[in-house]
């Protein structure tokens, strides 16, 4: 019969070999995106970027860095904030 | 060897008691689970978004210059540029001409950037970035570089140009020259990269006027003092410094932000209720336990312990478990719980194909606001089963 | 074991308005391999004189010895230290723990003293063959009849082979045949030479014909010996 703190070691073991592989992995993930590191350089650099693509639906989510400084006033006093994604962003710091 | 097997007994002991009340201490052990896997979910994601930025847009333009009226951006002379020459040390000038476009169709916002390549660094490299085609010519005019989602877009539609409304509603077709490779996913998915003239046809903007413009200096050190003159100079203009542009993206997935504080919100709820839970005091059955224990034999110390291993079980299991979902949710779902609400209402969802943080700080953080002090709040009370008097097992008592 | 008490009293909350004088000044000797009843209504003081022989806790004041060993001045550490060795306690209801199946009530004694699983199952079956019981060995000790329960109970107290068990009104809940049973199984203790000391005021226990001597307390001194 096994003891139950066997039991838990097992589990502990089994856990953290899976963080194990969890950690590999995400070294050699971390190697396959610095190899491409120069191709966003360029892109960056040759296009004049000043923003990451992730949410496309707004001025002030898109380029949230060149963006008016009272976005969420964008077009008309009635305009909805897009929620949630606008709330996701935090305004950008005053100059 | 004798204490080490006391306290493997102990162990024992505190398990077999965990699981007697498995209904109970699951319940618990997912709940945190859950809260522990929420709050690092949304650490990493943001981690990865935030140390992605400050890699990436290091190269960012040095100094953007807009026009500000009413309070709102609008074009910027050419004029202006040649204002800017009396200001020493500025070495390059590019206008651009950038906007959005609405697709009916799809109802996704496009970004359309107009500029002539050949004038910005690293310009004559950028034909490196395309998965396929070529980079347009400089001055070119009729053809278009393409971001992965837009490619998407035009493929779905059985067609080799893509045609866009101009304000007045008359069509205007491009050619696809390239398509950005997916490695640029992350600044490029929704671009289309065309000339000046054609982005100027494209949103009706007069020839002597641009969107803003991109100014570099000789000397990057010199970038704030030059950004400060070019302010006095042209007082109805705002300055974006590339420094600006990584703060703003240092700050931008704060926890002030909405949706963290709503993470920070759950999380803290949860250990609350948990925590009120533990620090209840003792139960009669609790205080009969200890008692018959401590008549046994057991030290209070002994008890103590039965109490640090179950709490400390419970968090550690969690947050190992917590961390680990997160992880591969992050990293190889894409995030796909994050993704509609960082997102919003986009169409084009981008994936999230950014370096995965496995940061040991992220990690000790995390667990510092879990883990200790789940222990803190049921161990602490735990100070109770000292003041159970071991003759209270008795009859007399 | 000899145990001997000298001039041992007890005082509950002392220097508090609710002070209460549970032992005045007692004197007992209770000699290796007797068995004793101490008698006496409830709040006379016997639970607390069974307390203090139990190393439960030690007297305000006056000398206690078990074995030529002073008890008196020991920290609370080292009484259960000596609680762990030397005393088997059976409590008024038994006292198991209702969700532990039955090998584990009986192996609790054993966890501090860092006993391996392998050994503890050994001993608490022998215990269990020795009373019969061990048909019963997974159940929980909720879920098994009252002389069963008395017996796992007096299992539990001998399982770290204490020389000197200690009964708290063992009988108060049992039916006349149980409490005969529960009375010849303490008689074959005391012959297989355990000291055994039993509160009680129950007519059962005190004309068992083992006993061999029964203490009279009453408002915390003893009236006759």
């Amino acid at each position: 019969m096994m003891r139950p703190a066997h039991i838990l070691l097992l589990v502990l073991i089994v856990l953290l070999a899976a963080d194990g592989f969890l950690l590999l992995s995400s070294a050699h993930r971390r190697a396959r995106w610095r190899e491409q590191d120069r191709l966003r350089a360029i892109a960056v650099s040759g296009l004049g970027l000043t923003d990451l693509c992730v949410a496309t639906e707004a001025r002030y989510t898109r380029h949230p860095a060149v963006t008016d400084l009272v976005a969420p006033f964008m077009d008309h006093p009635g305009a909805m904030d897009h929620f949630p994604s606008g709330s996701f962003w935090a305004p950008p710091p005053r100059p | 060897m004798r204490t080490l097997a006391r306290q493997i007994n102990i162990l024992d002991y505190a398990l077999s008691s965990l699981w007697r009340r498995r209904l109970k201490n699951a319940s618990v052990l997912v709940v945190f689970t859950a809260v522990i896997f929420l709050v690092a979910s949304f650490q990493m994601v943001t981690d990865a978004l935030t140390g992605t930025a400050q890699e990436v847009l290091v190269n960012a333009p040095q100094i953007t210059l807009q026009r500000m009226s009413a309070g709102r951006q609008v074009n910027i002379p050419l004029a202006y540029a040649g204002k800017l020459g009396a200001i020493y040390g500025i070495s390059n000038i590019v206008p651009r001409v950038w906007g959005y476009y609405f697709d009916e169709l799809t109802g996704a916002n496009l970004t359309i950037m107009g500029l002539d390549t050949s004038r910005m660094p690293m310009g004559d490299q950028l034909r490196l970035t395309l998965a396929e085609g070529t980079f347009p010519a400089a001055g070119s005019r009729g053809s278009v570089v393409l971001g992965q989602a837009v490619r998407d877009m035009v493929r779905a539609r059985g067609s080799q140009l893509l045609s866009l409304f101009r304000n007045d509603l008359s069509m205007a077709s491009y050619q696809v020259a390239g398509v950005f490779s997916r490695a640029t996913d992350i600044l490029t998915r929704d671009l289309v990269v065309m000339s000046i003239a054609d982005a100027r046809d494209l949103f009706r903007i007069p020839p002597g006027q641009a969107t803003d413009l991109c100014i570099y200096v000789a000397n990057p050190t010199e970038i704030g003092t030059i950004a400060r003159k070019i302010a006095d100079l042209l007082p109805d203009t705002r300055v974006v410094t590339r420094p600006q542009i990584l703060k703003t993206y240092r700050v931008v997935f704060g926890w002030r932000s909405g949706f963290g504080s709503i993470c920070l919100l759950t999380a803290l709820t949860a250990f609350v209720i948990l925590a009120w839970d533990k620090a209840s005091g003792l139960s009669l059955e609790e205080k009969r336990e200890i008692a018959i224990l401590k008549v046994l034999g057991w030290q209070t110390a002994d008890i103590l312990a039965v109490r640090f291993w179950e709490s400390l079980l419970v968090s550690g299991l969690a947050f190992l478990l917590g961390v680990t979902l997160a992880y591969v949710h992050v990293v190889f779902l894409d995030g796909v719980l994050f993704r509609p609400v960082m997102v919003g209402w986009s169409v084009i969802f981008p994936p999230f194909h950014l370096a995965p943080a496995m940061n040991a700080q992220v990690f000790f953080l995390i667990f510092c606001l879990s883990v200790l002090p789940y222990l803190a709040a049921t161990v602490i009370p735990a100070w109770h089963t000292a003041t159970v008097r071991a003759d209270s097992a008795l009859s007399g008592a | 074991m000899l145990i001997e008490l000298e001039s041992v009293t007890k005082i509950y909350n002392q220097g508090q308005p609710n002070e209460v004088t549970a032992l005045d000044s007692i004197d007992l000797r209770i000699e290796e391999n007797a068995m004793v009843c101490l008698r006496g209504s409830s709040g006379s003081g016997k639970s607390t004189l069974l307390s203090i022989i139990g190393c439960i806790f030690p007297p305000t004041s006056g000398r206690a010895a078990i074995a030529g060993r002073q008890l008196a001045r020991l920290p609370d550490r080292f009484l259960t230290l000596h609680r762990r060795r030397s005393i088997g306690f059976i409590f008024q209801r038994f006292n198991l723990l209702p969700a532990l199946s039955v090998m584990d009530n009986i192996s609790l004694p054993l966890l501090p003293l860092g006993v391996p699983p392998a050994e503890r199952r050994q001993r608490a079956r022998a215990l269990m063959d020795r009373f019969a019981i061990r048909h019963r060995e997974r159940f929980p000790a909720g879920q098994i009849s009252g002389g069963e329960l008395q017996r796992v109970a007096i299992a539990r107290a001998l399982v770290n082979d204490p020389p000197i068990i200690l009964a708290d009104e063992p009988t108060a809940h049992l039916d006349t045949g149980l409490s005969q049973v529960f009375m010849d199984l303490m008689a074959e203790l005391h012959a297989a030479g355990k000291t055994i000391i039993i509160t009680s005021h129950d007519p059962l226990v005190t004309e068992h014909p083992a006993i061999g001597r029964i203490i009279d307390i009453r408002d915390g001194r003893i009236h006759a010996a």
